[in-house]
């Protein structure tokens, strides 16, 4: 785990809602997130997944809360970013405001 | 069912978060949308991720394909089949047609397998249900001079074999018998089996309540026991132990009941109940009637053998002491299976050497297919071959692959096979009824074990050719060549060929034998019975000695039977005989022509059949010569006989019998034979005619004891249907004696046709399995022509591009087919001739080898071979030589 390897363009904005979200950030709460700042129906397969995937390539630590009544007795996974995942976030966007720089008046 | 429970494809350590996030957001949904839409929304919430998740895993996780794998150094073997089964999983995936086929064929044929394996385990292979079944024997008389190997005992034989040999545990006599029960409840007329004391200690068995009979109950007089079988002690006495001790009524006689046998009795002929046999000091010196069957069980550590050749020498002693009565038949022996079974052993092998060619070329069919694909894939194998796999690594891939293929196809073959059994079961005709093992008919461990096995060698033979051919250095060079445009060496053509040559040749065989039975089951069913058989209904009835005890009062109650009948709406005529054709009731007695029988060499036998005066109009036979009988053929005045056509032409031989006196079984008891009349088909259609003598049933007979002319079967020409018929005759009869039960009535016409079911269940399966055969043969031959043309498109183009006619490439296209099958017809009618000899006993009135029959056989396979030809033969005719030169 040397090298940052590039974020997939859902992994990232997987990454911002967890970093807006704060200790609140579970599956449902990030893909209501994601759905209200997108606008996009988002699947919870592919949340669960890219979560998971994430977590695997170390970008991401999570626990587990307490068990609620309205879960059903189950906890809540939390989710927060690791210092690897806020380096590679910020690598993209460098990447990405570079290649932005110069071509708004090509877009307007 | 819970949703969560669709949660299990989920990594485990995700299953419990995702189900709690389901549950909470379901939670919200039901404030706002109500329960059963938030109930339903988490049943396709999960369901769905449930899908994304076995997708995900299956592309992500495990979906490695094995190539290169050597690089990594892997050395755990379960791994690597793991990853060679899902690799195989997705290959087969990829091209659902070549799956399909290869399927259908696999299952078709370990479906047929499972099926007829069942029976003929069941039947020839499982243990008898007695207890060491392979001690027991059956005894018979054999007849060597008329070609009768396995006949009934004389009484006299049955007790002189018993008391004078030594190698015998135990030895037991048994006849069928029919008795009519009286007394709590209805009357019924019950099968029973009668069997001298000892027939347990043959068959190794106890009864569950009771006692077994006594030794001293084999006399007259004390022979009032019963034993009830369990099933008939459920049904008729709903279980109640208390029976034991009770008495019963048989033909108006008390029985005690002396025990109940077990469930696990079996016996072929299904009694309800069984009877000492007792016979009195005369019954027991009978030298000449035969009707006994005789089982025995060796002495520990007596071989089969030793036992023969004990009996065999005692006969030789009886024939010498006895001249007349034992000089022509001798004791025979042989296992008790080859005694239940008899000829149905034939026929359930030539059944299973008929799946078993429907089993070879389902593995053809499926190896050509394999081998095709295989020339598709050489660009993968030598990728493979690049990075480091070893040439075994190699075929291992590729016999997973037809292994993985098999036991899909075995899979699925099992359940044709259960439904094939069930069905098998269902249709039964009555004859194999009798045989051991039908009864409890279905797939159980050993069918499974076989089918199992079945599936894996079949996916080892048809696999391997295909991966040793790919996996071969110089093949794969030839591969590299067939994907460029030729059609391969020679060899891997060869290989292709050969597989469809032999598919040819065994389908050629199995459409012959289907041939055989067609032509002969047609010409079985074309002949006529000597009677005219349609509108004919028939009845058994047994008036019992202690109601009907001497004759006059028997006749009485016959005659006013038909009188009664008569008169009933639809009756055009009322006959009745003591053997009708077709119901396996018969009897043989030496016949004696007065100053004749010395000078004729074949012994002189007869048919007796007790008959009414109007039988012979009311069956339909013709009166050849002389006359009928009429009523005055009594038992006061001169006693008369008719003979049969048969009988003249062998005793008499074109001379005039009538006016001669014969007699039969009882000597100077002499009848004038007044009459001739037609020839009846007795035992079967099948079966040649023997000699009979017909005895007006008023006159009576008492040769075969003075039961016989109580036991009469009703014969009923009638405008109405059977089941009218039986409800009309029940009523005469009862209104006659209420307590009289009636046997089954049956039309004649289902009799016959009864007669005739098990060569029509052959016939049908036989066929089946010729219909399968020559598909998959024509699949397997259009399979290896569309790719061959595929293959030679290159040079198609060349050809036409240099002036060939269509009319000349599609010779070139049938040429190749009609070499492979002109060599395949050729193998496959040695084959038949070598093959079909073991059916002869099969046959009726056509010979094994009869050439018209494989003429015929020879022009559908070749016409077929020609219709799967026909479409890759025009596919080469529409090549473009400039779009085939362009793509070579």
């Amino acid at each position: 785990m040397s090298a940052i390897e590039p974020l997939g363009e859902f992994e990232q904005v997987v990454l911002l809602a967890i970093l807006r979200l704060d200790n609140d950030a579970y599956a449902v709460t990030i893909r209501d997130e994601i759905c209200a700042h997108t606008g996009r129906d988002v699947s919870r397969g592919s949340v669960y997944i890219t979560l998971d995937r994430l977590e695997t390539k170390g970008y991401l630590k999570s626990w587990f809360g307490d068990p609620t009544p309205e879960r059903g007795g189950r906890a809540k996974r939390y989710y927060a970013l690791r210092p690897r995942a806020v380096e590679a976030l910020r690598e993209n966007r460098r990447a990405l405001v570079s290649l932005w720089r110069g071509i708004e008046e090509k877009l307007a | 069912m819970n949703w969560t429970s669709l949660l299990r494809s989920l990594p485990r350590d995700l299953r419990e978060t995702v189900a709690g996030d389901i549950e909470e957001e379901s939670a919200a949904l039901r404030a706002r949308r109500g329960r059963i839409y938030a109930e339903a929304w988490a049943w396709c919430e999960a369901a769905r991720l449930a899908a994304v998740f076995r997708i995900e895993r299956f592309t992500h996780r495990r979906d490695v394909p094995p190539i290169g794998e050597e690089l990594r150094r892997r050395t755990n073997i379960s791994d690597a089949i793991r990853q060679d089964v899902a690799f195989s999983i997705r290959l087969l995936r990829r091209q659902p047609g070549f799956t399909a086929v290869a399927l259908l064929a696999l299952a078709l044929g370990i479906g047929a397998n499972t099926a007829i394996f069942g029976v003929v385990d069941a039947v020839l292979w499982r243990p008898l249900p007695f207890s060491n079944a392979d001690r027991i024997v059956s005894l018979a008389e054999q007849r060597p001079r008329e070609g009768r190997w396995f006949g009934p005992v004389s009484p006299a034989d049955f007790y002189d074999w018993r008391s004078q040999t030594t190698s015998f545990a135990a030895m037991a006599a048994y006849e069928d018998a029919f008795v009519n029960m009286t007394g709590s409840g209805e009357p019924e007329r019950i099968r029973g089996l009668l069997a001298t004391p000892g027939f347990f200690d043959v068959l190794g068995m106890q009864p569950a309540l009771g006692r077994d009979f006594r030794a001293d109950q084999e006399t007259v007089g004390r022979h009032r026991s019963v034993l009830l079988t369990d099933a008939f002690w459920r049904r008729r006495f709903g279980s109640d132990a208390s029976v034991v001790g009770k008495t019963i009524a048989f033909d108006g006689n008390s029985y005690e009941v002396v025990g109940v046998l077990p469930a696990a009795f079996w016996w072929p002929t299904h009694p309800d109940a069984i009877v000492p046999l007792a016979m009195d000091a005369h019954d027991r010196a009978l030298r000449a009637a035969h009707f006994l069957e005789v089982t025995a069980r060796l002495k520990p550590g007596v071989a089969p053998q030793q036992a023969h050749e004990e009996l065999a020498v005692l006969g030789q002693r009886l024939a010498k002491d006895f001249p007349a009565e034992n000089g022509r038949h001798f004791p025979n022996t042989r296992p008790m299976r080859a005694a239940l079974v008899g000829d149905a052993r034939t026929a359930l092998l030539v059944l299973l050497g008929a799946v078993g060619f429907v089993m070879l070329i389902a593995c053809a069919n499926v190896a050509t297919l394999l081998l095709a694909r295989a020339a598709g894939r050489q660009k993968e194998l030598s990728v493979r071959k690049a990075v480091g796999a070893s040439r075994g690594r190699m075929i291992q891939q590729m016999l997973t692959e037809s292994v993985m293929l098999a036991v899909v196809g075995g899979l699925l073959g099992v359940l044709i096979g259960s439904w094939g059994l069930a069905g098998l079961r269902a249709i039964v005709p009555a004859q194999f009824e009798s045989l051991p093992g039908i009864d409890g008919l279905g797939l159980d461990l050993r069918i499974l074990a076989a089918a199992f096995s079945l599936t894996l060698i079949t996916g080892m033979v048809f696999g391997a050719a295909p991966a040793i051919v790919a996996s071969d250095d110089r093949l794969s060079a030839a591969l590299n060549e067939e994907s460029r445009g030729s059609s391969g060496t020679v060899r891997t053509q060869r290989v292709r060929s050969a597989l469809v040559i032999a598919e040819l040749a065994l389908s050629l065989v199995l459409l012959t034998g289907a041939a055989l039975l067609l032509v002969s089951f047609a010409r079985l069913s074309n002949v006529t019975p000597g009677f005219r058989s349609e509108q004919l209904v028939i009845a058994r009835l047994q008036i019992p000695s202690t109601r009907y005890g001497d004759h006059p009062r028997t006749v009485a109650f016959y005659q006013e039977l038909y009188a009664r009948l008569r008169a009933v709406p639809g009756v055009v005529r009322v006959g009745a005989t003591s053997a009708p054709p077709f119901s396996g009731v018969d009897a043989r007695l030496d016949l004696t022509i007065e100053r004749r029988s010395d000078d004729l060499a074949s012994p002189v036998r007869a048919h007796p059949r007790l008959v009414s005066t109007e039988y012979f109009y009311t069956m339909g036979i013709p009166l050849l010569r002389g006359r009928g009988f009429s009523d005055m053929d009594g038992a006061a005045v001169k006693k008369v006989v008719i003979l049969n056509d048969a009988a003249v032409r062998r005793y008499w031989r074109g001379q005039d019998p009538i006016g001669q006196r014969v007699s039969l079984g009882a000597p100077d008891d002499w009848m004038e034979v007044v009459g001739i009349v037609g020839d009846v088909k007795h035992s079967g259609l099948d079966v040649e005619i023997e000699p009979e003598a017909y005895i007006p049933h008023r006159q009576g007979f008492t040769s075969l004891g003075t039961g016989f002319a109580r036991a009469m079967s009703i014969v009923i020409r009638t405008t109405s249907d059977t089941a009218s018929t039986a409800a009309a005759l029940l009523a005469v009869v009862h209104g006659i004696d209420p307590l009289q039960p009636l046997g089954i009535v049956r039309s004649m016409d289902d009799m016959i046709a009864a007669s005739v079911a098990p060569q029509r269940l052959n016939l049908v399966l036989v066929s089946a399995f010729a219909v399968v055969a020559l598909v998959l043969t024509a699949a397997g031959l259009y399979g290896v022509m569309s790719y061959l043309v595929t293959q030679r498109t290159r040079e198609i183009g060349v050809r036409m591009a240099l002036g060939a006619t269509r009319g000349q490439v599609v010779g070139l296209v049938i040429r190749q087919a009609g070499k492979m099958t002109l060599v395949g017809i050729v193998c496959g009618v040695v084959g038949a001739l070598l093959v079909t000899r073991s059916m002869t006993s099969l046959l009726f009135g056509i010979s094994a080898a009869n050439p018209l029959v494989y003429a015929g056989v020879t022009v559908l396979l070749a016409l077929v071979a020609m219709a799967a030809v026909a479409v890759p033969s025009t596919r080469a005719t529409r090549v473009d030589p400039l779009i085939a030169l362009r793509d070579a």
